[in-house]
């Protein structure tokens, strides 16, 4: 009798549980450029379940920008960027070898340098390109109150997207100087992945928290596009589609996303671009996302998204941060 | 016992007859696999002409199976449809070659029918681009592969809507225009395939064919609602309309008969813009209506709320605990209900869909929620259609199968508005003949959750449905693939061996979705 209030199984799903229902291709970039079924990760997930090994998905397991998209979606409840990011890492590297990978492996095993926090201070975890941009940087910690890091794990996110192993010591050394920290990060891959490393921690995405703020919040408008980081909105899903819901509720901005509630990156770099071996993305997501749309400002979290739309459109485009007239007032 | 494989173009003895294969347990039907005879020849000729023909696992695999997940078989190669001339080119070079082409667009099909058992695969949702939106006509042009929810998404952009869909966002334009769709508005606004304007179509000798109505009306005719015998459908003109968020209202019944009498009143009077039943086994009846309008929703309170005999969902909570408390031996169900509950009804309540009562794109919310909460790896759906008059008595005995078969299960009940003008497309279709107004379609869909069910016990079970269908002169959303042994019994010799004998003229090889029907 009680068998009745047991619902599908918990346990951890994989590749052979893909039903097929193609949820997952709506929303995925590299369908949407290619229209091909394979280059989804139901296409992957099905190639599996007949045999296909790593080794001969290598185009679409390249073409994948590990937005997380499909992973909200699944109805399934499979963790399919992490299954592609799990085959990313089986692959050889590519031939001629990247220098990147290299300096990447040099910089991970690097020694673990000392906590430099107190056990309870929020950390805010930048990331190289916010890190690049002093002037935004500044005005993202005066808006948040928060200092930022040091090690920050860039290497560590760099390392997730590249499928490069991680060295367990590294990686031990940097999740033991987040641990007890409520955590802001800015590189949304990094957020997901702290999710599974550090269960029951308080984390936010950067995008996330300076919208929580009053300074931002109240700049935002009708007229307003938010461009939402979709890494750490899929990342924590649940909560973030309430969190957005209520932002355009309140603001009236419209937000970037599609009628499954799934946050459109307004680019799709694959491994390839990551690595420097071809040319940035293409503009055909900007434009999708922007097609029937006429805001008047563009408002995005992540600072690359600003060059994607800079691309196809001459819309003012500003970041999240730089809403707030006086950073002062938080 | 020797059972000689039906050679391609013929329609041979139904195997599930009742005067066939006496004292034998009923076996499913799955057709034979294609040898594979001049492959070489054809593939290289494709890719000498340009066609990107994919073989091996990475390429094949994905389309092993359907939504079924019954039928399993592999093309020796699958196709990518990137145009109109391309998948002439490829019709044409099979037609010479004598390769089967099965086409595929969401591949939601549960009996097998977007599987390819050898052959070539082809891929329509290559073809899934608008071509144009006419607000002023109100029409959308687009090519046939695309996903229903990729053109509500770019409608939506322009504040349209198409008029009916499936509730299931991944069928595809062309797959749907092919058999049908059903929607919660189709008691209103017919079934998808009627709201074509035109169509391109490629048929089997690989001609490219514009045909509506008023052109080439005798291919229009077939390919609606044909089931891919006829030609592939490349481009789709459709009519669109004015997007509306909707309110919901839910009316809930422990008889069948009385949800579906009530459904039919508000059908026959016009009284909602929206609406079907859906349940928990047969213990919880739900019958939905909704609106598009405030206006509409007010002449249905005044009018029809007060006729209707189903409760609200506090009067039918007290009603099952009474039931339940005096019969305790059933509390395992009473169990399994709230667990449906609990899982489901949030699902059409999500906050990010709903504005000041309303409900923002149903069709991604009912979607999303078919999938978590019905969904599963293996999926068989038996259905009804008869006319209004018959409709209780085949869902009643449809029902009685379901429980015999399955521990729980779901029926979806809805309305089809007929077009008289159309009744050409409906020959040979899931429209009973018989059926004047509306026909009325039930959906059986037994709840797999995890468990492990025979492929004998499966096909047991439909054929005790789709017996029940012949039995009552109805006809079937799905009697292709896995269930065409039923197609001479419910249509007729006469009417059978006509469409064969056009689908011969039109497709000579027989090359063309050739396990679908013939």
């Amino acid at each position: 009798m009680f068998g009745a209030f047991s619902g599908k199984p918990a346990a951890p799903r994989s590749h052979a549980d893909c039903s097929g229902c193609s949820l997952c291709v709506l929303v995925c970039p590299m369908w949407r450029r290619s229209r091909d079924l394979r280059f989804s990760a139901e296409g992957i997930a099905k190639a599996l379940q007949c045999g296909a090994a790593a080794a001969d998905l290598v185009q679409p397991l390249d073409a994948c920008c590990l937005c997380g998209a499909c992973d909200p979606v699944c109805p399934e409840g499979i963790d399919l960027s992490g299954l592609i990011m799990d085959l990313r890492r089986s692959l050889p590297a590519p031939a001629p070898r990247p220098a990147l990978l290299d300096e990447l492996e040099a910089r991970l095993r690097r020694e673990p340098s000392a906590a430099e926090a107190s056990r309870t201070a929020p950390l805010l975890l930048p990331g190289p390109e916010l890190r690049g941009d002093s002037g935004l940087l500044a005005r993202v910690r005066t808006l948040l109150g928060l200092a930022a890091v040091e090690d920050d794990g860039a290497d560590i996110a760099l390392a997730l997207e590249l499928g490069v192993a991680i060295p367990p010591q590294r990686l031990g050394s940097f999740l033991a100087s987040l641990q007890g920290h409520t955590i802001v990060a800015a590189d949304g891959l990094l957020l997901r992945q702290l999710r599974r490393w550090l269960p029951g921690s308080r984390r936010m995405g950067l995008g996330a928290a300076l919208a929580s703020r009053p300074a931002v919040r109240g700049r935002l408008g009708a007229g307003d596009l938010y461009v939402i980081e979709p890494r750490a909105y899929h990342a924590d899903y649940e909560r973030m589609v309430a969190f957005y819901d209520r932002l355009q509720t309140e603001t009236g901005c419209a937000l970037s996303l599609d009628l499954q509630r799934i946050a459109i990156p307004p680019a799709a770099p694959g491994l390839a671009q990551k690595l420097g071996l071809s040319a940035a993305d293409d503009t055909q997501q900007a434009k999708w996302l922007l097609q029937g749309r006429r805001p008047a400002r563009i408002v995005v979290e992540s600072i690359a998204d600003r060059g994607a739309f800079g691309r196809v459109c001459d819309i003012q485009v500003v970041h999240v941060a730089e809403l707030a007239q006086d950073p002062d007032l938080r | 016992m020797n059972i000689p494989p039906n050679e391609p173009g013929t329609v041979g003895p139904c195997p599930v007859a009742p005067d066939a294969l006496q004292g034998i347990k009923r076996q499913q039907t799955n057709p034979a696999r294609w040898q594979g005879e001049g492959w070489a020849q054809f593939a290289a000729a494709a890719r000498a002409g340009g066609i990107d023909l994919a073989e091996g696992a990475v390429s094949c695999g994905p389309y092993a199976t359907d939504a079924g997940g019954i039928a399993y078989g592999l093309p020796h190669g699958a196709v990518v449809a990137r145009s109109a001339g391309q998948v002439a080119a490829l019709l044409g070079l099979a037609q010479a070659h004598r390769v089967p082409v099965t086409v595929r667009g969401g591949g939601l099909t549960t009996e097998g029918e977007s599987v390819a058992y050898g052959g070539v695969l082809l891929d329509m949702t290559g073809m899934s681009r608008v071509l144009a939106i006419d607000a002023e006509a109100m029409t959308v042009r687009t090519e046939a592969g695309i996903y229903w929810h990729a053109l509500a998404e770019e409608l939506r952009r322009e504040n349209l809507d198409y008029l009916s869909a499936p509730l299931n966002l991944t069928s595809s334009v062309g797959g749907t225009l092919g058999v049908g769709g059903i929607d919660v508005n189709s008691a209103r606004l017919g079934c998808s395939a009627d709201q074509a304007v035109s169509l391109q179509v490629v048929t089997p000798t690989g001609e490219i064919v514009e045909c509506s109505d008023t052109q080439n009306a005798e291919l229009f005719q077939r390919v609606i609602l044909g089931y891919g015998q006829f030609g592939v459908i490349t481009a789709a003109t459709l009519k669109v309309r004015p997007y509306t968020p909707l309110r919901m209202q839910y009316y809930y019944y422990s008889s069948l008969r009385k949800a579906i009498e009530d459904l039919q009143m508000l059908d026959r009077n016009d009284a909602s813009d929206y609406s079907g039943i859906l349940t928990i086994k047969d213990c919880a009846v739900n019958l939905l209506v909704a609106f598009d309008s405030d206006e509409r929703e007010a002449a249905f309170r005044k009018t029809w709320k007060s006729r209707l005999r189903g409760y609200g969902e506090f009067g039918f909570a007290l009603c099952m605990a009474g039931h339940y408390a005096l019969r305790p031996w059933r509390m395992g169900e009473a169990f399994y209900l709230l667990r449906r509950k609990r899982e489901v009804f949030p699902e059409f309540r999500r906050a990010e869909y709903m504005r000041d009562g309303k409900m923002h794109d149903r069709t991604v919310v009912y979607s999303r929620a078919v999938w978590k909460h019905w969904g599963s790896r293996n999926m068989v759906i038996p259905d009804l259609a008869t006319t209004a008059d018959r409709f209780v008595e085949a869902v009643e005995r449809g029902n009685a199968v379901c429980r015999k078969y399955f521990g729980c299960y779901t029926l979806y009940c809805v309305g089809i508005r007929l077009r008289p003008d159309h009744a050409p497309h409906y020959e040979m279709s899931c429209i009973p003949p018989a059926a004047e107004g509306w026909a009325y379609g039930c959906e059986f869909e037994p709840m797999i959750e995890g468990r492990v069910y025979s492929r004998d016990h499966f096909q047991s079970f439909k054929n005790a449905i789709y017996d029940i269908g012949v039995e009552m002169g109805a006809s079937y959303y799905r009697f292709g693939g896995m269930m065409k042994g039923y197609i001479r019994r419910v249509f007729g010799d006469a009417l059978v061996d006509r469409h064969l004998a056009m689908k011969r003229k039109a497709d000579p090889a027989m090359i063309l979705n050739r396990d679908v029907i013939f």
